[in-house]
């Protein structure tokens, strides 16, 4: 059972992906871990899950106060600050 | 005359077959006669009407391997009908070891395995340095049986030294590390273990992560020459990647001759496909002449948590976010200032938290009062006359934050897509990590809950399926001789359990590590005699005298 989540369908770009999703998984060492959804540009859809630590950093990175805000985000934009900190 | 005559009870004797009312004769560590009836007088006689009677079980994946050095019944797996386990998995063994490599190693599991220091400092005499030594120094006191895997960690460790976590090793080196190996075979490993996503405690991967392929090609190569077993970990999370590593762990095992499995394998809520991915390449490698066998825990992930550190599981909430990420003494300050309690506390919804938190369960093992463990925040809310989430903050101020709690089942929970997996002839039912993990989660209690979830209560596979893969499945895979079967001349491995009542317990806190370390357990449930080696092991509660365990002659 996962936390429910805020869905949103941008429209694709050709080359690039987005933030669809993003919902709460137990990781295997019994920590929350964050999952993001991404719609790719060619329409294929695929999915990242982050340890607790990059699951807060990825926040951060995307100025989100909460998962909802991750939505709709260009997923190498909010990763670029992912890397630069 | 038998030394045990276990009589009238319904034997599964792990080849699948039916079951069928009879009798088991046990001499001198031997099964000496299975029947309808057996005839003969016993020195002890067990009355098994009503009962099962089954092989022992056999747990491929744990990491026993400090704990045997004190207890010899890798307690409480023996009492849950475990026979058999697997240590040394992961890469990480306790030998071969230099004596100024200990430290690190230590580090290492300390840090993936969660065991307490005193683990290693107080509990046993570290004498040994080669594999021989370890396995003589758990052999003595062994209440089960032990088929010990050797790490390439530590394996790279001692031909290397530091520079085993720095760089790919040199052909001379390779050398090396496949005449250690075959040492190390030679003294009764079953396999070879490798990671490809562990990092010790400081975040550097541990030694392993720096082979090159051609090094596990070698040393592959070296594990032909008898046939044993790979162990890998591979990047479990990215089944694009895990895809990869079936394909490599294929070439290895058909080019070499041996059998390889992996470990774990999930399933998940939010991508369902990615464990069928992974089983139908894994058949497709089957297919083709290779082994490779994905494990498979039969037991749901739990998320657990305390406010002592930022969990994820509040990461749809705001103020959550805001004030865990805070450093600790300016987010306790934070949770205690009422103004932002209460925004914590709308945040959590109009339901004051009960949909999100209600059914969190208060874990024990912490600050707060040991009377509260097990008991849901739900009613500890009722009973403070307070919301849940206003009770979760309160509780927690209340104890310095050190309040464990826990979301039962939020991941491999779903028994309709597991069963049919666990019941594929393709998947190896393990992944347990039986004795790490100590301070997160009990790793106790797979086999009962596959009896409970799998066969009683979802009917995914049958009592005789359900046994024979943890019995002679798992023996054949790991090639352990005459393990895994009730026939005769078999080892007598026994397990005798009532079928509609075995499970596992609930999880509570249990203070028996070394330096009165907590760590998660379960009790089993419906288990009512265990045999090792034709000594009655535990019985009616409580573990026997006998030290019969063996390290597992290898077929």
């Amino acid at each position: 059972m996962t936390a429910a989540v805020a869905h949103v369908e941008p429209a694709p770009g050709l080359d690039d992906a987005f933030v669809v999703a993003a919902e709460i998984v137990a990781g295997h060492d019994g920590a929350a871990e964050l999952m993001v959804r991404l719609r790719h540009g060619n329409g294929a859809l695929s999915s990242v899950t982050l340890d607790p630590e990059t699951g807060f950093d990825l926040l951060r990175a995307a100025g989100a106060s909460s998962l909802d805000g991750l939505v709709g985000q260009r997923w190498s934009q909010i990763t670029r600050g992912l890397w630069e900190r | 005359m038998f030394d045990i005559l276990i009589k009238g009870g319904t034997i599964v004797d792990g080849s699948g077959a039916p079951g069928f009312t009879g009798d088991v004769a046990v001499q001198d560590g031997r099964i000496a006669a299975v029947g309808a009836t057996v005839a003969g007088e016993a020195h002890r006689t067990f009355d098994a009407t009503g009962r099962i009677v089954a092989p022992g079980f056999i747990d491929p994946h744990t990491h026993f391997d400090v704990q045997l050095l004190w207890d010899g019944a890798a307690k409480p797996a023996l009492e849950h009908g475990i026979t058999c386990v697997v240590p040394g998995n992961c890469s990480l063994s306790l030998a071969p070891l230099k004596a100024e490599d200990r430290k690190g190693l230590v580090g290492m599991f300390q840090q993936i395995e969660e065991m307490p220091p005193e683990a290693f400092t107080e509990a046993f005499d570290w004498t040994w340095e080669d594999f021989a030594g370890y396995r003589d120094a758990i052999a003595k006191t062994l209440q089960l049986n032990v088929a010990p895997l050797v790490g390439h960690s530590v394996i790279r460790l001692w031909v290397m030294g530091a520079d085993a976590q720095k760089r790919a090793a040199r052909p001379d080196e390779v050398a090396a590390m496949q005449a250690l190996l075959r040492q190390c075979l030679e003294a009764g490993a079953v396999g070879l273990s490798t990671s490809f996503v562990d990092v010790d405690e400081n975040g550097h991967p541990v030694p392993s992560r720096f082979a090159s392929f051609d090094e596990l090609d070698a040393l592959c190569a070296v594990l032909g020459e008898r046939g044993r077993m790979l162990q890998i970990v591979p990047e479990f999370y990215a089944t694009d990647i895990t895809l990869a590593r079936i394909d490599q762990l294929a070439e290895l095992s058909i080019k070499h001759t041996i059998p390889t499995t992996f470990s774990p394998l999930f399933d998940n809520n939010g991508t369902p496909d990615n464990a069928p991915r992974a089983l139908a390449r894994v058949e497709e490698q089957f297919a083709r002449g290779a082994r490779v066998w994905p494990q498979m825990q039969t037991r749901p992930i739990d998320i657990s948590f305390s406010l002592l550190r930022p969990s994820l599981f509040f990461s749809r909430l705001p103020r959550w976010v805001r004030v865990l990420r805070l450093p600790l003494a300016e987010r306790l300050a934070a949770l205690a200032n009422p103004a932002i309690a209460d925004k914590m506390v709308e945040d959590a919804g109009p339901d004051g938290g009960m949909a999100m938190m209600g059914e969190l369960v208060l874990r024990g093992g912490d600050a707060a009062p040991a009377e509260l463990a097990g008991h849901t925040l739900a009613d500890i809310a009722a009973e403070r006359g307070e919301s849940p989430a206003r009770a979760l903050i309160n509780l927690s101020l209340e104890h310095g934050l050190d309040v464990a709690f826990l979301a039962a089942s939020r991941g491999h929970d779903a028994t309709d897509r597991i069963g049919p997996m666990l019941a594929s002839p393709f998947v190896h039912i393990g992944a347990s990590d039986g004795g790490a993990h100590l301070a997160s989660f009990a790793t106790y209690g797979d086999t009962g809950y596959l009896f409970s979830e799998f066969v009683r209560k979802s009917g995914a596979l049958s009592l005789e399926a359900a046994v024979k893969k943890i019995t002679s499945d798992t023996a054949e895979i790991w090639g352990l001789k005459d393990r895994g079967l009730l026939q005769a001349g078999k080892a007598a491995d026994i397990v005798v359990f009532d079928e509609g009542a075995i499970g596992r317990g609930a999880e509570r806190p249990q203070f028996d590590m070394p330096g009165d370390g907590m760590r998660y357990v379960r009790d089993a449930i419906g288990i009512e005699a265990v045999v090792v080696n034709g000594q009655m092991a535990w019985e009616g509660g409580a573990y026997t005298e006998a030290r019969a365990g063996r390290i597992c002659e290898l077929a």
